[in-house]
């Protein structure tokens, strides 16, 4: 018998579930090996028979499930409990399940706070926030913190070719090794050692001449461009150039941390510093946690008593 | 001041680690919150750490080094301070008080420095309590973790 | 007893979002409702954040649909900054525009909706999609997995990234073309092409010819319309101005700047998705299924009912046999994917367009920007509709406020009136089955919301 597939999305954008199908062919022969049981995007299985407001969550059992996005809502917590129960394999699918990712952002202010601006923008007509949906959460967490997760797949989207590798490789039951490194890793640019003292605006653009291929650009970082190549881990481009780069843009940190438990803001600031480089020129440093924001890393500004600081 | 709150202090072997010694065989009294990691070198401490500590509930971190040119490995001091600069500068983005961190020089002859350096972190977290209607611990969000 | 018949969630569509159907004591529709149930807050978390950033940031609202987001993005921050593009930057996003609507059109069309049409909206849940698909038709479904990559690798090979794309820049674009990949993208482009005149043919031939009644009927709600013309009234997808429609086909034409003079958006309790509707038209807002006021639908029906025209002769083909079929403005819910077929040729036709124009491969693709404070309003038609971006900046250039419409949002409202009516039609004495359930999602699957 085939294994089964599972796949679900919580507080995503579905562009982990297209990178999939980007994978074309490849699609194609993963179809061949596995069992789809459940995935909204694709196929019409339900969570509920349709009769009655029933709040329980039926899923199938599965051999692999795929979660992709954090847990941002109430009603995220009961299909990810679910997904757990049913799937003898949980993969966390993406930057937004392994790290919180863009949603994650939120994190910086209260649920009450995000709801009241989006419900109060200039063309919005003034009516009470929405209440008879699943609430929103106070924290946008990623999905290890509510469940166990057997396989972490970063990225943001993760490489189509890896995610069905890892898919393929765990239906085989075979074993796979994951990139473990940084993305400057791969990054074919011109490092010198010495660099800009400082980071430049992100409207700076590089200096490179057009004809010439990448390795003969010089690293953006050394440009004083801000490039979080050395704190995000590596893969989005395979074994090959990484992407941003590729289109000659800095890279911004989809990938998240390189090491587990890492944090992107820290790291980066350490990087600067013992470089020489003035991490102080930077203008919005919690950006550097867009992609990492949950396990608490973002969090809103604790508010003082009477508003004066101690000294 | 919360009673259970705890202070990690990473003190460097050749100096604050000895003075700390020193504090106890001279019987000097200090707040039973303090917590000592011993490390060969204060510039060994990743900042990284001092997060891990915080996340972890401790309610403050403080690095403890030899004075400016009496590092034992040379430099380590001097890369421990542009660090500590770049912890004090990102905690508040993290969500926490710049109080809640410090770096300090202690030579290994120096326990009533040291001593008066943990009574000011004491006292400097104790108004920050005060002043700060929710406790600081890391992790209260991963209280309906189910595993 | 009264009851509530529920489906969730609604599958082989973009995102979240449940049905319920509320049942009277007789067995009749007395309500029916698209819920949207997520909200991830981007208007939030924008604030502060440098404008420049932006267009990397709000990529993330659609995976589906994340160039858009990008463009509309871009061009708003343009306006906040003050400036415009070299020619070469507008040709070079305008591509990556049409290329993203060609991959998401044969994704939409192939992947989530033809299923019920080719295997029927009858057969099992268990086949009724791409998987079944590849079992029943292998040639079609290879072929399809097959052109939708080429669009895809075309963006790759210019842009590198093609989801939560980064190639756009405030100001232009990120880096020239070479001549040589010019060249192979006019090649592929035309093997694309080939394949959408093939698809549409395919489409009246296996599929629209099949349904022709359902294509009239399910769904049906007569509605304003809103989409983006040039100036002599031929569809446009990456700018323009907005044409909003009233139900009886006359209309007002504004820049995107003006959107809120004749946009508002509406909230219910039930659904995180606001409801636009035309303010301008100044009758309110209304679902009542028997007199609905103030709604107009987006996207692909709405583009091709509101422009006078296509600049491109082979989609000009179409709409015009499309025109003698069915009237202007066309009513009915699924020729949503009618229309969407005839816009797959024009984007493939416009990307040759696009390629063709000797500027493309110039090396001048951006101006250097100076951030500072300002407004911009940028749009683009997306996929689902009208893309709207609205952002003010302040001295710094860091965001201080910001309004988003998304291509959905305008097809919320008839998304409720579409369901209701679908609701009332196949729903008798309170009879209800699996099958009808998915024939009442597949009027929301035409929105392709
Ligand atoms: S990781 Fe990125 S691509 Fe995947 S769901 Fe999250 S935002 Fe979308
Ligand atoms: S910092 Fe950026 S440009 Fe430099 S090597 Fe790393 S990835 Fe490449
Ligand atoms: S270069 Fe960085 S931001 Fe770009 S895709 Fe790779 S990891 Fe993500
Ligand atoms: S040895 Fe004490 S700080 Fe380096």
């Amino acid at each position: 018998m085939k294994p089964k597939l599972s796949c679900e999305w919580l507080h995503g954008c579905s562009g982990c579930e297209i990178a999939l199908l980007n994978s074309g062919e490849l699609l194609l022969s993963l179809f061949q090996q596995v069992d789809i049981v459940h995935f909204p995007l694709l196929m019409d299985h339900k969570y509920t028979d349709g009769a009655g407001d029933d709040e329980e969550v039926s899923l199938p059992e599965a051999d692999i499930g795929l979660v992709t996005g954090g847990v941002g809502l109430e009603s995220h917590h009961g299909v990810l409990k679910a997904m757990r129960r049913q799937c003898r394999i949980l993969i966390a699918l993406g930057t937004c399940a392994v790290h919180g990712g863009i949603p994650a952002m939120r994190n910086q202010w209260t649920a009450g706070c995000t709801m009241e601006t989006v419900f109060s923008t200039a063309t919005t007509e003034a009516a009470p926030v929405p209440d008879a949906v699943p609430a929103l959460l106070d924290r946008v967490l990623s999905i290890d913190e509510q469940v166990r997760v057997d396989v972490s797949l970063p990225g943001c989207p993760p490489r189509p070719k890896m995610i069905v590798s890892v898919v393929e490789a765990l239906a085989q039951q075979k074993k796979l090794r994951l990139p473990y490194k940084s993305v400057c890793e791969t990054c074919p640019t011109v490092r010198t050692g010495k660099g800009q003292a400082v980071i430049r605006r992100g409207t700076a653009k590089p200096e490179y001449t057009p004809d010439e291929p990448l390795s003969r650009m010089r690293c953006l970082l050394e440009q004083g461009l801000l490039c979080m190549g050395p704190v995000t881990a590596g893969g989005c481009g395979g074994r090959e150039v990484p992407l941003c780069l590729r289109s000659r843009v800095p890279c911004r940190g989809c990938y998240g941390p390189v090491h587990e438990g890492g944090n992107q803001l820290l790291d980066m600031m350490n990087a600067l510093a013992s470089n020489g480089i003035d991490y102080r020129t930077i203008i919005d440093r919690k950006s550097l946690l867009r992609f990492s924001g949950a396990h608490g890393r973002l969090r809103p500004e604790k508010k003082r008593r009477g508003g004066q600081q101690l000294s | 001041m919360n009673w259970d709150a705890k202070i990690i202090a990473f003190c460097c072997n050749w100096c604050s680690y000895a003075a700390a010694d020193l504090a106890g065989i001279s019987r000097l009294q200090y707040s039973g919150s303090i917590r000592i990691i011993r490390v060969l070198c204060s510039g060994m401490v990743h900042p990284q750490q001092v997060l891990h500590a915080l996340e972890k509930g401790a309610a403050g971190v403080m690095i403890i080094g030899c004075h400016s040119g009496e590092c034992h490995y040379l430099k380590g001091n001097e890369l421990a301070l542009a660090r500590a600069e770049v912890i004090a500068d990102t905690l508040e983005d993290l969500g926490y008080a710049k109080e809640q961190f410090e770096f300090t020089w202690v030579s290994s002859a120096e326990p009533e420095r040291l001593v008066a350096a943990f009574h000011r972190m004491s006292a400097r977290l104790a108004d920050l309590d005060r002043d700060m209607p929710v406790t600081i611990t890391g992790g209260a969000w991963q209280q309906n973790n189910e595993t | 007893m009264s009851q509530v018949l529920t489906i969730n969630p609604i599958t082989r569509i973009e995102g979240h979002a449940r049905i319920s159907i509320h049942l009277d004591e007789a067995g009749r529709v007395s309500d029916a409702r698209v819920e949207i149930a997520t909200l991830r807050g981007f208007e939030q978390f924008v604030l502060g954040r440098p404008a420049e950033e932006i267009p990397r940031i709000v990529t993330r609202i659609c995976g589906i649909c994340p160039w858009m987001h990008h463009l509309a993005a871009i061009k708003a921050i343009d306006g906040c900054f003050g400036i415009s593009p070299p020619p070469t930057g507008n040709l070079l996003r305008e591509l990556c525009q049409v290329l993203a609507h060609i991959h998401d059109k044969i994704l939409h069309f192939f992947f989530l909706a033809a299923p019920d049409f080719m295997l029927g909206p009858e057969s099992d849940y268990s086949v009724r999609n791409i998987m079944g698909l590849v079992r029943s038709e292998p040639e079609l479904a290879v072929q399809v997995v097959r052109m939708r990559q080429l669009a895809v690798a075309m963006l790759e090979r210019f842009a590198g990234k093609a989801i939560h794309p980064v190639a756009g820049v405030v100001g232009g674009f990120a880096r020239p073309m070479d001549a040589e990949i010019r060249r192979d993208l006019l090649v592929d482009g035309q093997v694309l092409l080939d394949f959408a005149c093939q698809s549409l043919a395919f489409a009246k031939e296996r599929v629209f010819s099949r349904f022709i009644e359902e294509m009239l009927s399910l769904g049906t709600v007569t509605t304003g319309f809103l989409g983006t013309v040039d100036a002599q009234g031929s569809l446009r997808l990456y700018d323009g101005l907005l044409r909003l429609m009233r139900p009886e086909g006359n209309f007002d034409e504004f820049p995107a700047g003006d959107y809120h003079r004749f946009l508002a958006e509406h909230v219910e309790p039930w659904s995180y998705a606001k409801m636009v509707y035309a303010k301008s038209w100044g009758e309110g807002f209304s679902l009542d299924p028997d007199q609905p006021r103030g709604v107009y639908r987006a996207n692909t029906l709405a583009r091709i009912n509101v422009c006078d025209r296509i600049a491109t002769p082979r989609a000009q083909e179409e709409l015009a046999v499309f025109r003698e079929l069915f009237g202007r403005p066309a009513r009915g819910t699924l020729l949503y994917h009618w229309a969407r077929l005839i816009e797959l040729v024009y984007a493939c036709e416009r990307a040759l367009e696009l390629l063709a124009d000797e500027r493309i491969v110039e090396p001048l693709v951006y101006r250097a920007a100076e951030p500072g404070a300002g407004r911009g309003i940028g749009h683009v038609e997306a996929p689902r509709g009208t893309l709207i971006h609205d952002y003010t900046t302040d001295e710094n250039g860091c965001i201080t406020r910001a309004n988003l419409i998304v291509g959905t949002t305008h097809n919320v409202a008839p998304m409720q009136l579409s369901v209701r009516q679908a609701a009332d039609s196949l729903i008798r004495n309170g009879a209800c089955d699996e099958h009808i359930l998915n024939r009442i999602e597949m009027a929301v699957r035409a929105y392709d919301p």
